[in-house]
């Protein structure tokens, strides 16, 4: 576990070996039955055939609007939801249906962020009873010292110092920037390999996202985390991931380089996603490729293409053609009958 | 003055406890509940001590002592025995007390476990759980109590189990839906990703937040199962060697105190169940409001308006928008302090801005600036702590500070409209929208008439791009964005000039902002709006706004038309919101961060507000308050850099 601490040599660290490997996950949801004496049942088809690979030390943000399954994508990678179908591989081994002990043993290493840190710490907990509690569940660090270490580097490590002042503070008597960072303490502290953070800076300021995503690059750096970071907005992310993935109705429908895919997006909703991010200058004032309306519910998907009815570029063949991703450069790939190779 | 407020010191408590003490104190009725509820105790605690006879002994007791009236030997006077009435109070509230706090101790215990353990394993053990309580709620219990206390010895222990064992089915059910409640907050899920076990979960997290709710209940079955002794003392079912309230009614009753006209001996016991009861009532209350938040009063609540004059400098606004729009608001030296027990924070000051027929201000800074006070400031609605130090708004010719309650609600609606933070969550989900787009226009229009009225809601759903077909649709079958353009539709339907979008699109996906801020700028072009556009994000607002305010720590910092502001800007802080942004065109740029926050509102820096977190501080800036420098006609900027060459 040492190394974990020591400093990376390069300027981003990334392994070719993979820490997270995801094959043809699908997790559907029942959704009401067809009717009183139908055997015929419905389903939200939130996660829909995913394949991802994710190195050590690699950043993947997987980008896409509310619906699209992306958190539901996080909640079943961390063991929260019983995949459908599809494995899900950590550090080489197959996690996708564990014992709820063997679960436990991995939850150490991967561990999550959430959306809201107004909602995601306990109110009558302290800052310390907070950060100290992963170590309890896992029986860690069994003497007080030790467990006390820990925690005040834990703590210090996300940004809050002098991290004794915070202790026997409770989540109400902090900002929303340092709750964020007391949640990523929270996680820090049991030493995970894979962070998944579900939207951790969407509820914040402008000024503080910067900050907690320095923290995460910061974090990657010198602990060669593996981060999947999970955003509805492309803009915040484009200094820090490796890797961009979009997801729209269950589906990836674009991957690849984070160059690749903020300048040279191929698929129309990417481009769509990339024209409607702010511009802090009002002499950049540009056309914006707004979509209307809203991610379609997954229960009914459209047929053919599932992004047609919103597509300002669909054709009458992205009716009947489901695309599957089409390679386009080693790295990059998207899924759209428009794309010529 | 600002050495004063230096040393106010923060209004948040450091513990919960603390916290709660403080709202509890503040309700007198609760307090009073408490002091007459140590006052029984004491008593029955100190019997021995206090009591000036022994109820016990019969020393001493001749026969012309029976139902002897109050006197200065026996304050109470004596009941059937000639024994002391008062002595016997004190007595009997031990027996009494005893009986309540365990019996409720019982049923709290069984309610708790039973209400958790259902509300948080749900399926099938919560539907075996809960039927089971519905169906222990459906006998009577008083009638069982009676039977089951007259088939079994009557013993205080009896007693006790009895009517602990059947008074938890309330306790269950809130405590059911209390733990239903929490399990389904975030933080429980975050333990479950650590990887906490149910029990963990239960003790650690769902437990703290389950016991207010516990102790307010717990509170009331005590009241009950005194209540409940004493009807079964009084019918005869009492342990005759437990002397309670009940049993010393019942003894009365039963050797002839009313046809002596022995009324002491009644009212001795009675007075005590009514006080006891009432005790815990006004203790459950008091509880009950400090414990829930809910039960405060509400932050929009009308407060004191009252407008003090207070010598300022005046800095006028400039006046550089479109000279040839008509000016619709005029803002001058706006100051708004929250008053908190005695304590001043200044949480807007000397605020100055004009806005004319179709521009559309930019009002940007981090949470915690002031914005939403300024804009509350504006409609007169600051919550009650809040008042209006002085400045003018003028609109339409009017100063809106100087207007009545009756006035200023007219305007509200009809003049300026205001789409909140969040509203996608104000819409009332048992009722449809059309309704509730109607219902807003008949509030403020009440002799519109019913017959057009149909049209209208069409109309508006119409300009916000919602089909009319969804007007009888109910908000849960609204998407976000929708019940985001709903909420301006509902702004929109007095015809106001002005509206101000407090953070309309801050839980918003950035497709769906987007799809706001064109409906927004559409709007202000088709209905010649003003718009108030209040946000923490720069980006948002460099998209369509005419000019820009920046706020820091309640005071301007920069004012300008938006070209200044985000090519030009003068004040540190606007510079660093700026580089705070990411640039899409340099990708390997690592994103630059203000570091800090902003001052707490009552622990202001006696200099310039910004200069704890400016990178660009010197000595000056950390004693003197920087006055508003008018750089050119269109460019307002607070700093003192800008003075020098």
């Amino acid at each position: 576990m040492k190394h974990i601490f020591s400093v990376a040599p390069v300027k981003r660290f990334m392994s070719n070996e993979y820490i997270l490997e995801v094959k043809n996950l699908k997790k559907y949801f029942p959704a009401g039955r067809g009717g009183w004496f139908s055997r015929h049942n419905s389903f939200v088809h939130a996660v829909d055939d995913i394949d991802l690979q994710l190195r050590r030390g690699e950043v993947i943000a997987l980008v896409g609007e509310s619906g699209c399954g992306k958190s539901t994508l996080a909640l079943t990678l961390m063991g929260l939801e019983q995949a459908t179908a599809g494995t899900i591989c950590f550090e080489g081994k197959d996690i996708t249906h564990l014992s709820d002990q063997e679960r436990k043993a991995i939850r150490r290493r991967i561990q999550m962020v959430f959306q809201d840190p107004y909602e995601s710490l306990n109110p009558t907990q302290t800052i310390e009873e907070i950060v100290t509690e992963p170590l309890i569940i896992h029986g860690l660090a069994s003497h007080a010292a030790e467990r006390r270490e820990r925690v005040l580097r834990a703590l210090e490590d996300s940004g809050l110092k002098p991290a004794e002042d915070f202790l026997h503070r409770f989540p109400h008597q902090l900002s929303g920037g340092q709750r964020q960072r007391v949640v990523i303490a929270g996680a820090l502290v049991l030493e995970p390999h894979l962070l998944l953070a579900d939207e951790p800076v969407s509820m914040l300021d402008v000024s503080i996202r910067a900050e907690i995503i320095n923290l995460l690059a910061d974090l990657r750096q010198a602990r060669h985390i593996s981060i999947l970071f999970i955003t509805h907005d492309l803009g915040s992310i484009a200094h820090f991931a490796d890797r961009v993935a979009v997801m729209y109705l269950g589906r990836i429908v674009e991957i690849g380089t984070t160059r690749e895919v903020l300048t040279a997006p191929q698929h129309p909703y990417t481009q769509a996603l990339l024209s409607v991010i702010p511009v802090p200058n009002p002499r950049l004032r540009k056309k914006r490729m707004i979509l209307h309306g809203e991610t379609p519910n997954p229960i009914n998907l459209p047929t053919g293409c599932r992004f047609h009815p919103r597509c300002p570029l669909a054709r009458d063949d992205c009716k009947r053609i489901d695309p599957r991703l089409i390679q386009i450069t080693e790295t990059h790939h998207a899924a759209c009958i428009l794309i010529s190779k | 003055m600002a050495v004063q407020e230096l040393e106010l010191k923060p209004s948040v408590p450091s513990s919960p406890l603390l916290g709660f003490w403080n709202v509890f104190r503040k309700n007198r009725m609760a307090v009073l509940g408490l002091f007459m509820l140590l006052i029984i105790i004491v008593l029955a605690v100190f019997a021995d001590i206090l009591a000036p006879y022994d109820p016990r002994s019969y020393e001493d007791i001749q026969s012309s002592d029976v139902y002897q009236p109050p006197s200065a030997e026996h304050w109470f006077g004596t009941d059937d025995a000639g024994k002391d009435v008062l002595s016997g109070f004190m007595y009997g509230a031990r027996i009494s007390l005893i009986v309540g706090f365990f019996a409720a101790f019982i049923s709290i215990f069984i309610g708790g476990v039973i209400g958790i353990v259902a509300g948080f394993f749900g399926g099938k053990i919560e539907t075996f759980l809960m039927r089971f309580t519905d169906l222990m709620l459906v006998i009577p219990d008083l009638p069982l109590i009676v039977v089951i206390v007259a088939l079994t010895k009557p013993s205080l222990l009896n007693i006790i189990f009895v009517i602990g064992l059947l008074g938890w089915t309330t306790t269950a059910r809130v405590v059911r839906s209390q733990t239903l409640a929490v399990k389904s907050r975030k933080f429980v899920l975050r333990a479950k990703a650590l990887g906490a076990g149910n029990w963990h979960i239960i003790w650690h997290h769902i437990l703290p937040l389950v016991m207010p709710i516990l102790v307010v209940n717990a509170v009331l079955v005590i009241s009950l199962a005194i209540l409940n002794e004493s009807t079964l003392s009084f019918i005869g079912l009492g342990d005759p060697t437990a002397i309670s309230w009940g049993q010393m009614l019942n003894f009365a009753f039963g050797r002839g105190a009313m046809s002596v006209g022995a009324w002491w001996a009644l009212v001795a016991p009675g007075f005590g169940i009514v006080w006891v009861v009432l005790a815990l009532t006004l203790l459950g209350n008091g509880l009950e409001q400090a414990l829930n938040p809910r039960l405060e009063s509400h932050h929009l609540m009308p407060g004191r308006q009252t407008v003090q004059k207070e010598a300022g400098e005046f800095s006028p606004a400039p006046d550089f928008y479109r000279r040839d729009a008509p000016l619709l608001l005029d803002v001058q030296n706006l100051s708004v302090h929250y008053v908190n027990n005695g304590n001043v924070a200044k949480a807007v000051q000397n605020v100055s801005f004009k806005l004319h027929e179709g521009e559309l201000l930019g009002l940007v800074g981090e949470s915690g600036c002031g914005k939403t006070t300024l804009m509350m400031a504006l409609l007169r609605l600051l919550p009650s702590a809040g008042e209006i130090a002085s400045g003018h708004v003028y609109f339409a010719g009017r100063d809106l500070m100087a207007l009545s309650e009756e006035e200023m609600a007219d305007v509200r609606w009809s003049g300026i409209s205001i789409i909140f933070q969040g509203a996608m969550n104000a819409l009332n989900p048992v009722r449809t929208v059309g309704d509730q787009i109607k219902e807003a226009i008949l509030k403020h229009i009440p002799e519109f008439p019913p017959r057009a009225l149909e049209d209208r809601v069409v109309e508006l759903l119409d300009l916000v791009g919602i089909a009319a077909e969804h007007k009888d649709h109910f908000p849960h079958q609204y998407s976000g964005g929708m019940r985001q353009r709903a909420m301006i539709a509902m702004a929109l339907s007095c015809n106001p000039q002005i509206v101000i979008a407090d953070e309309p699109t801050t839980a918003l996906d950035v497709m769906i902002q987007a799809q706001i801020l064109e409906l927004l700028d559409e709007l202000r072009k088709k209905l010649g709006l003003a718009i108030i556009f209040v946000t923490h994000d720069l980006g948002v607002v460099a998209e369509m706004c005419d000019t820009v305010l920046v706020m820091y720590g309640g005071v301007t910092a920069e004012y300008a038309d938006v070209d200044t502001i985000y090519n030009a800007p003068r004040h540190p802080y606007t510079q660093e919101l700026l580089k705070a942004f990411p640039d899409l065109s340099k990708l390997e740029r690592r994103l630059s961060s203000i570091p800090g926050y902003p001052p707490k509102l009552d622990a202001l820096p006696p200099g310039c507000r910004f200069a704890p977190r400016c990178p660009l501080a010197f000595e000056r800036c950390t004693r003197e308050m920087p006055a508003l420098h008018v750089l050119a006609k269109n460019h307002v900027v607070s700093c003192h850099l800008v003075e020098q060459p």
